[in-house]
């Protein structure tokens, strides 16, 4: 029964074609509803305005875009739209501020647990031979090497020192292994040429050592001053030319929580030479008898230790240890060496630093020291930790050397000659032996023949008693058992 | 459903709407954009650390992109191309400019930005202390510095800014100027003044550096072209000569008095009293209760005198100091403790002359320090 859609239907349909479904009635009541044709009541060239207006906004958006992406330069625009999926080339922002917290860079006792940064300063001088030894150390630090910055100074070297270290260096960076990774790597160039060895500081009889220590104090300052960032909680000194040191040294160092700490610094000796020697001689107490002599000297003067001309009696560290004592046990000095210093980074951040000039009479490291307790710093070296410096022969050792060398060869020529001797004499005495060989051969050989010659005509006479010729046999075998025995 | 089929339109769409629907896009990606556009142009980042591990001097690459850092590359400079000569604009090099900052002046950032050396080429680096003062003082810096480096047109923008934060408290909690220049409080505020100038120094100079400008935060009026005039000069240190303007109650106008005494020329009274002092004890300046007899170059203005007119000195002071990076590199620092019974920007001429750098000061040409 559907009755409307019989459309050839007679009947009127139930429903008014123009009503809605909802029954009511369309037509003179107020019209609310949106659901209605409303027919266009614009013209043509209204339109066609319009038209032209949406090309124009197009254009107008397309090129806003443009000007934005060329002026840009970078990829912003683009991984704007594309969410950041695709990124360009130089995906990188410039970040020109830089905010820190130097109460952040203290520097504690256990560092490695709260990330410090260390900085690691090597200044370097025609040093290609020791840098091998100087990487494989490197590869060894417990510390974690991502915390580790390290800055070197190559200053006015004509071996392949900077080659070397570059080759070496990148070759870390690149490491498969991520935890061999440093962190911030410096590598400082800078010649600093005769120029502090010209300087007029004679009538000391010691101008060639204080001038050559204030070259090497102003080539640690270059050093550090380009280095240090406000990162750093520490620094820490390595000469390249340590041989043997404990991997932890820099947290065995750091446990002890000082502003300056330095280990005992002694060398390995050939036996000839006593086995061992005590190799650094700048970390030291303060002596009565020291201080009376700074009073005497002008002011440009340097005071070195280890040299007999400057009598001194400090008590020094290097002498001080003990191999089986605690290596724990801190001793206050007030001149420290260069060889291995740790300190905490604020000791430079306030102003100390390796005098390039006669501070209280002394200059570089040993300056360092002075200075540090100048400011009220603790300063401490460590007795029985012991690390070894590389033995270099000095001149006196070479020549020493050379003359046991030549002892050696005159000995070596002697056993020769000896051995010589006594070979010609044994060749001599071997051949009378082979003489004597020969003739015993012959000797025997004769007899059996003789033997022999006497057997034969009882073999001519087969017909003789068989017995006899049993008998014979017998002797010949006892003849050759005697000459056997003899 | 029902209802009548055929084209429905909701309403029509008025000009109006589009216009202001596509305003309105523009003005979001403006934003969108604009909030990462402290772009550069490509010289500048040419110029660029690879790596946010260097030196501070320099801006750095910031990456966007995620993914596993790449190990620090090995960065070599070469120090004997760094050149310091008397005319550093052509010779492109950079200068740090150093500010200890207990409080922030607009006078002091306001006439940095009117400085005529090019901005590409300056470095800011400010310590400032860790107290309430400091705070507020950081802040209002902050403000300025955002507005300069993202905001501002690239010639304005320095090259890079570093802000520190002091690591020991000031020894004294007021900043007024009576109370600062009390004489029994001078040597502990002076040691930590000198403390905070070496933590500033030491942890900024890098290796790219030719000049080092000590410029106070308290300095709000220079000629625009002070670093150039200086520096022409060539001198391992030089120091302008420090006014102040202030109101002349007798000669109703402004006037103009000496603020900075630190500059001077020693006399054989002063050593004198030297030699007699213990170890730890500092000769002041200024000071009525410690006559010196030192020639003060605040007192050897003439007024309409040659700019140019150079003095050698014995002690400097920091309101406004140019130093070659050399002399710094080579330690001249200034001493937090009785250095020849000197102290901080004294006894920094005095170590840079035991190095054989000599200080120069300029008495003619005048920079001014705030009024309070």
């Amino acid at each position: 029964m559907l009755p409307f859609t019989s459309s050839g239907s007679k009947m009127t349909p139930r429903h008014h074609v123009s009503g809605y479904s909802n029954g009511y009635p369309r037509g003179n009541t107020f019209e609310i509803s949106p659901h209605r044709f409303t027919p266009r009541g614009t013209t043509p060239s209204f339109r066609r305005r319009r038209r032209l207006l949406l090309r124009l906004g197009i254009i107008a958006a397309i090129s806003v875009l443009c000007i934005l992406y060329f002026r840009g330069g970078s990829g912003s625009v683009l991984s704007l739209f594309s969410l950041g999926l695709f990124s360009s080339k130089d995906d990188f922002q410039l970040e020109t501020v830089r905010y820190y917290d130097l109460s952040n860079v203290q520097g504690t006792a256990r560092g490695w647990e709260r990330e410090e940064r260390i900085l690691l300063c090597v200044p370097l001088r025609d040093a290609e031979s020791h840098l091998a030894m100087f990487f494989s150390h490197l590869r060894n630090f417990t510390y974690p090497h991502h915390l580790i910055d390290l800055a070197f100074l190559v200053s006015d070297s004509k071996d392949r020192t900077l080659d070397v270290l570059v080759e070496n260096l990148e070759a870390i960076q690149a490491d498969p292994e991520d935890l061999q990774h440093y962190g911030e790597i410096s590598i400082i160039e800078k010649d600093f040429g005769q120029k502090v060895n010209q300087d007029v500081e004679s009538r000391h009889g010691f101008a060639a050592q204080a001038s050559r220590r204030k070259l090497m104090a102003q080539a640690r300052n270059w050093l550090l001053s380009a280095a240090l960032r406000p990162y750093h909680s520490w620094v820490y000194w390595r000469d390249v030319d340590v041989e043997t040191a404990p991997f932890t040294i820099l947290e065995d160092l750091m446990r002890h929580n000082k502003d300056v700490i330095v280990p005992n610094v002694w060398r390995p000796l050939p036996d000839w030479l006593g086995g061992e020697q005590p190799y650094d001689l700048n970390s030291w107490q303060e002596s009565e008898t020291a201080l009376a002599l700074a009073d005497t000297l002008d002011e440009d003067a340097v005071i070195v230790e280890g040299y007999a001309e400057y009598a001194t009696w400090r008590p020094h560290l290097a002498y001080l240890r003990d191999p089986y004592g605690d290596p724990d046990m801190e001793m206050e000095i007030d001149g420290v060496g260069g060889v291995s210093i740790l300190a905490k980074a604020k000791v430079f951040r306030y102003g100390c630093h390796f005098p390039a000039f006669s501070f209280e009479k002394h200059a570089e490291t040993e300056g360092f020291g002075k200075m540090a307790r100048r400011m009220g710093m603790s300063v401490v070296g460590l007795p029985h930790y012991t690390i070894w410096h590389l033995y270099e022969p000095s001149v006196d050792d070479i020549k020493h050397m050379e003359q046991m060398e030549q002892e050696k060869l005159a000995r070596e020529t002697e056993e020769k000659e000896k051995a010589e001797k006594a070979r010609k004499m044994k060749e001599s005495f071997g051949d009378t032996m082979n003489q004597w060989e020969k003739d015993k051969t012959a000797i025997q050989d004769m007899a059996l023949q003789e033997k022999e010659a006497k057997d034969e005509p009882l073999e001519e006479l087969p017909l003789q008693n068989k017995k006899l010729k049993g008998e014979a046999r017998q002797q010949q075998g006892s003849g050759a058992e005697k000459a056997d025995r003899r | 459903m029902a209802r009548t089929m055929g084209p429905v339109r909701l309403k029509k769409t008025s000009p109006t709407t589009v216009a202001v629907g596509a305003a309105l896009c523009i003005f979001i990606l403006y934003f969108l954009l604009g909030s990462s556009t402290s772009d550069f142009s490509a010289s500048r980042k040419a110029t660029a650390a690879l790596h946010p591990l260097s030196p501070p001097t320099s801006p750095f690459r910031q990456s966007t992109s995620g993914g596993k850092p790449k190990p620090p590359p090995v960065m070599r400079y070469n120090l004997n191309n760094v050149t310091i000569t008397g005319n550093p604009v052509e010779n492109n090099e950079n200068i740090l400019v150093l500010t200890p900052m207990a409080r922030f002046y607009q006078g002091y950032w306001d006439n940095l930005l009117q400085l005529t050396y090019p901005h590409e080429l300056i470095t800011l680096g400010f310590i400032i202390p860790k107290n309430r003062e400091g705070n507020a003082a950081y802040a209002e810096l902050d403000k300025q510095i955002t507005k300069t480096q993202k905001f501002a047109p690239e010639k304005d923008r320095f090259k890079s800014i570093i802000i520190l934060r002091q690591d020991f408290e000031p020894p004294l909690s007021s900043q007024d100027e009576a109370e600062r220049h009390k004489m029994q409080n001078q040597m502990p505020r002076r040691a930590a003044m000198a403390k905070a100038r070496n933590s500033l120094l030491f942890t900024t100079l890098g290796p790219a550096t030719s000049w080092v400008l000590w410029l106070d935060a308290d300095i709000i009026e220079t000629p625009p072209t002070l670093i150039q005039d200086l520096a022409h000069h060539d001198r391992p240190l030089i120091v302008p000569n420090c006014f102040q303007r202030y109101y002349n109650g007798e000669k109703k106008k402004m006037d103009e008095r000496p603020y900075d005494f630190n500059n001077w020329q020693d006399s054989p009274t002063a050593q004198k009293m030297a030699s007699e002092m213990g170890a730890d004890d500092i000769l002041l300046e200024g000071y009525r209760d410690m006559p010196t007899y030192r020639t003060l170059m605040a007192y050897m203005e003439e007024n309409g005198g040659d700019v140019h007119q150079e003095v050698p000195l014995d002690g400097v002071g920091g309101t406004a100091l140019l130093v070659k990076a050399d002399v710094h590199r080579d330690g001249a620092m200034f001493p937090p403790f009785s250095f020849y019974h000197l102290i901080e920007t004294e006894g920094f001429a005095k170590m840079a002359k035991r190095l054989g750098w000599q200080a120069t000061g300029l008495p003619n040409y005048k920079v001014y320090h705030y009024n309070e």
